[in-house]
């Protein structure tokens, strides 16, 4: 049966269908995956037990820390390229644990930063985790730093810290670029112990070569969970697994309607097609294809401007207050 | 300690890095001198599916329309987006196809993209040809700390997203860029034919986030990036998609013969069967890509090699210590 | 309301004519509340430190979450007031949008002088004191001097009123000169060396970490092998250019390679990116909601 728009109210009240077709279906399903990471986060919280696999690479932190310790050398943190955001945060309560161990066993840490915010939030946290631990006295200003803004300046920086200090670990989280394989080849190249985890897909190829332990893909994010068990923390993770779950199941559903109507039933014509948002019979008869699947209407097509074109537009009363852009003083 | 190896298999594992440095140098440098000597090496080619697509949606934009052009490039990577850029300047200008220039990367790319469109107009004027001038043909919106908000903005409306933007008019100091040719009367994202983005930094998943859907986006991106952005190429979030060198050379081939064309090097494509995609005839001599595309071979045989004398090495030693 | 759309350039309550007593009393007005509001959040109890920023969190990231969530009105045209109050939501969000944007621009601007602060206090450092290296934070702290200088200088002439005439370099002065050579001059190089260093890397690394230890990673080179001969045009055409290739199309190096790349690599790649977005999202909600803390050993 076509969906007759009109026929119902919310189309007559606000003049056609821009309201109802302007991709409610991704606003839905994100919200369905952030109920199910509160969700998770409750269920943790309230004592369950909820179980994390084993992570190498995260099980390497201590041997690293306890390594640089026995050489009397530097560990070495950056945490990426990018601004202020989730990215960052995550890498820096990864680098907070490290700076635990590190305070504990007095060993000199270089915190490298290539965002000016970066660095305040960094300085302030690793600060933090010195007096937490009762050891402010260890803590050296100089320890978190700002290189540069610019990338090659900045690979350029952290690269000539590692070969002049020689640092005997390193911890490259978060999101880097070009300057991955520099970083950890310079490393390599002094014999540090490398744990390394870019949430750019494209550069964790050039981490696997050089570094002795990567973190891949959301195992970056699982690590703060996997490292203090907190059950805010292991409850979001595991409620991203159901998240993951979901969206494979998503994927499945869509392969399985495609073939369903593509596969058997080739040669088929279709009657309704989806274009610009709306669905409408076909105009020209045509065989069935992969775009008339049902879980292709759902994710398809509900692009906001894109069907702007073909609907009536609303017809708005002027503003008075309007001033054109650049016609002002 | 053990007493160091010195078998054969032992050396061909641990080759001194200054050594595969070296060779290196020679390999990528020499293809390059040479190519430069003997005017362009021409290499037998196949564009590539998304380098085809990115072509054709290019030629089918009118002439006298803008186009945005977001540049987030610098020098370090003009071996594939320099050559990428130059390509799509070549085709927008030949074709009369206006374009506004800004960057949400870097604040560097602006300048060097205006190097840039001064060397292809020098070209131009040297050939003969009509030169781009700034303000008529092309305005610089310059550079846009916040990426996130900056392309959110341009989603929502083109007139607030750039409001305040300033260029030079010939004779007239700075003035509101809304008053120039390129832009007077554009103030949604919809008005605009395409976004273009050459990029080797990673605003091609922020503008996958805000724009896709509302604008048709083509890609150029560097090699490294290929993969990734792949992904939105297949999913039909982009038009076309232009990767690294071997793009760059594609769409350089592509330029000269046109689509399902005549001649013995013809491009021919199924997909665009019937479809009278021209040449770009601007006369302006082989590009980057054709330039560097020798010296990528060079370097990627040296690669497979290296690969191979290491695997080898180890086979060696597998060997030896078996028996 | 326009507390936080100030679109266009009407007159409203956070602006003023140009030049005006209003204006600069605006001005000063809001230096002095924001100078009284910034002292007031240092002066703020430790214990309620944490609430403070809770709250700041959460409004700062609810606007774009009403934003993303709110029914966004379409075909809207400059100078078209709402149809209903629904769309004046609408219309205001989107108007605020760059206000909330500049808001991040200038607290970055701002943490800017932090961090060169940061770089000056170092190395300006090791400089008096004589320390190891002292060599390269002189050469830094010098670099950085002459880049402002000449930056600036140049950027004042090109912004006065006959700044178009620089367009052209045969009016260039001193400074100009000496800004280009500094950018593209030595800047922009010094970034293509540091970028082409990494040729030299990916060659050594290649060499040193891809051996074929196990049947996956003889699978894995295999399919880097093909994707490197795809590359090399020549290559592709030679393998391609016989009867039995031309005959078997889906055997040529190009079919070969974007088999891989289609089938492979994309979805691995989405299988992993869907992993790391959901992870940015559960990080993000977190903060949001201020569950996140640092941990306590």
């Amino acid at each position: 049966m076509p969906f007759d728009l009109g026929s119902l109210p919310m189309a007559q009240i606000y003049e056609g269908a821009q309201y109802l077709d302007t991709g409610w279906f991704s606003r839905v399903f994100t919200l369905v995956l952030v109920a199910f990471v509160l969700l998770n986060i409750k269920r943790a919280k309230s004592g369950k037990d909820l179980y994390i696999r084993r992570i190498a690479g995260l099980n390497a932190i201590d041997e690293a820390v306890g390594r640089a310790t026995e050489m009397g050398r530097p560990v070495l943190m950056v945490p990426g390229l990018s601004g202020m955001n989730a990215i960052v945060v995550q890498a820096l309560n990864i680098f907070v644990y490290v700076t635990r161990l590190c305070a504990r066993f007095a060993n000199p840490i270089l915190v490298c930063c290539a965002d000016a915010a970066v660095y305040t939030v960094a300085q302030e946290m690793i600060r933090d985790t010195y007096q937490q631990e009762g050891a402010i006295e260890r803590y050296d200003t100089d320890s978190v730093r700002f290189i540069s803004d610019r990338q090659f300046a900045f690979a350029a920086g952290v690269s000539g810290l590692i070969q002049r200090e020689q640092a005997a670990a390193t911890f490259f989280m978060g999101a880097f670029y070009a300057e991955s394989l520099i970083f950890a080849e310079t490393a390599n190249s002094t014999g540090a112990i490398q744990i390394a985890s870019s949430t750019e897909t494209t550069q964790t190829p050039f981490f696997i070569a050089a570094c002795d332990y990567v973190l891949i893909g959301d195992e970056f994010y699982a690590a703060s969970a996997y490292l203090t068990r907190q059950p805010i923390l292991v409850g979001s993770l595991v409620g991203q697994d159901w998240s993951k779950i979901l969206i494979a199941a998503t994927a499945l559903a869509g392969a399985l309607n495609v073939t369903a109507i593509v596969g058997p039933f080739t040669g088929a014509q279709a009657t309704f097609e989806k274009t610009a948002g709306v669905i409408a019979p076909v105009k020209a008869p045509r065989a069935v294809a992969p775009s008339d699947a049902f879980m292709q209407h759902l994710l398809q097509g509900q692009g906001g401007a894109m069907i702007s074109k073909t609907l009536t537009k609303p017809q708005r009363p002027k503003d008075p207050d309007y001033h054109p852009v650049g016609g002002g003083s | 300690m053990a007493t160091p190896d010195s078998s054969i298999g032992a050396k061909l594992q641990s080759l001194p890095r200054t050594l595969l440095y070296l060779i290196l140098l020679l390999a990528t440098s020499l293809p390059l001198i040479y190519g430069e000597l003997a005017g362009g090496v021409s290499v037998p080619n196949q564009p590539l599916g998304a380098a085809v697509d990115f072509y054709a949606a290019l030629m089918k934009i009118p002439p006298g329309k803008t186009v945005l052009l977001e540049t987030d490039w610098t020098n370090s990577t003009r071996g594939e987006n320099g050559g990428e850029f130059d390509a799509i300047l070549r085709i927008l200008m030949a074709r009369g196809i206006k374009f506004a220039v800004f960057s949400t990367a870097d604040p560097q790319a602006p300048q060097v993209a205006m190097d840039d469109i001064a060397t292809i107009n020098a070209l131009r004027v040297q050939k003969g040809q009509k030169a781009y001038v700034r303000w008529t043909d092309w305005v610089n919106l310059g550079y846009f700390p916040n990426s996130e908000g900056t392309l959110n903005a341009l989603a929502g409306n083109l007139a607030t997203a750039f409001n305040g933007k300033k260029d030079v008019k010939p004779g007239g100091g700075l003035v509101d860029v809304f008053e120039s040719p390129v832009l007077k009367g554009y103030t949604k994202l919809t008005d605009i034919p395409a976004v273009i983005l050459v990029t080797a930094s990673a605003t091609s998943t922020v503008m996958i986030e805000r724009l896709s859907g509302k604008v048709p986006l083509d890609f150029m991106v560097t090699g490294v990036m290929g993969p990734e952005t792949q992904v939105y190429y297949s999913s039909k979030q982009l038009e076309g998609l232009v990767i690294g060198l071997k793009g760059v050379y594609d769409l350089e081939t592509l330029m000269k013969q046109g689509l399902n064309g005549q001649g013995p090097d013809a491009v021919p494509s199924q997909k665009y069967a019937g479809l009278d995609v021209p040449p770009v005839n601007d006369n302006l001599g082989t590009g980057k890509g054709s330039a560097y595309y020798p010296t990528l071979h060079f370097a990627l045989a040296l690669l497979i090699l290296a690969v191979i004398v290491g695997n080898v090495g180890m086979l060696l030693t597998r060997k030896r210590t078996a028996q | 309301m326009d507390l936080l759309a100030q679109a266009g350039a009407g007159l409203n309550f956070w602006n003023a004519p140009s030049g005006s007593a209003e204006l600069i009393i605006k001005i000063v007005l809001a230096l002095v509340l924001s100078g009284a509001f910034f002292f007031g959040l240092i002066a703020a109890p430790a214990n309620l430190r944490r609430p403070i920023v809770g709250v700041f969190t959460f409004l700062a990231g609810l606007f774009y979450v009403t934003y993303w969530l709110w029914p966004s009105a379409i075909a809207r045209d400059p100078g078209q007031a709402p149809l209903n109050p629904v769309e004046g939501v609408a219309f205001w969000l989107e108007d605020a949008l760059p206000q909330v944007a500049n808001f991040s621009n200038i607290l970055t601007a701002f943490l800017l002088g932090l961090g060169v602060y940061s770089v000056a206090r170092i190395h300006v450092g090791k400089l008096v004191k004589r320390q190891r290296d002292w060599e390269f934070s002189l050469v830094l702290i010098a670099s950085m001097l002459l880049m402002i200088l000449f930056g600036y200088w140049n950027w004042f002439n090109r912004h006065s009123p006959t700044g178009g005439l620089l367009e052209d370099p045969a009016n260039w002065h001193f400074q100009q000169f000496a800004s280009d050579m500094l950018f593209d001059g030595l800047l922009q190089q010094m970034d293509a060396a540091m970028f082409s260093m990494i040729a030299f890397y990916i060659l050594s690394a290649a060499y040193r970490a891809f051996r074929i230890r196990s049947v996956e990673a003889t699978i894995l080179l295999a399919a880097a092998l093909i994707v490197m001969l795809s590359l090399m045009g020549a290559v592709a055409y030679k393998w391609g250019n016989n009867s039995f290739i031309q005959t078997h199309p889906n055997l040529s190096l190009e079919a070969i390679a974007g088999w891989l790349s289609d089938n492979v690599q994309t979805p691995s790649i989405r299988g992993i990116d869907f992993g790391v977005g959901i992870g940015s999202l559960a990080m993000g909600l977190r903060i949001w909601l201020n569950l996140e803390r640092q941990e306590a050993s």
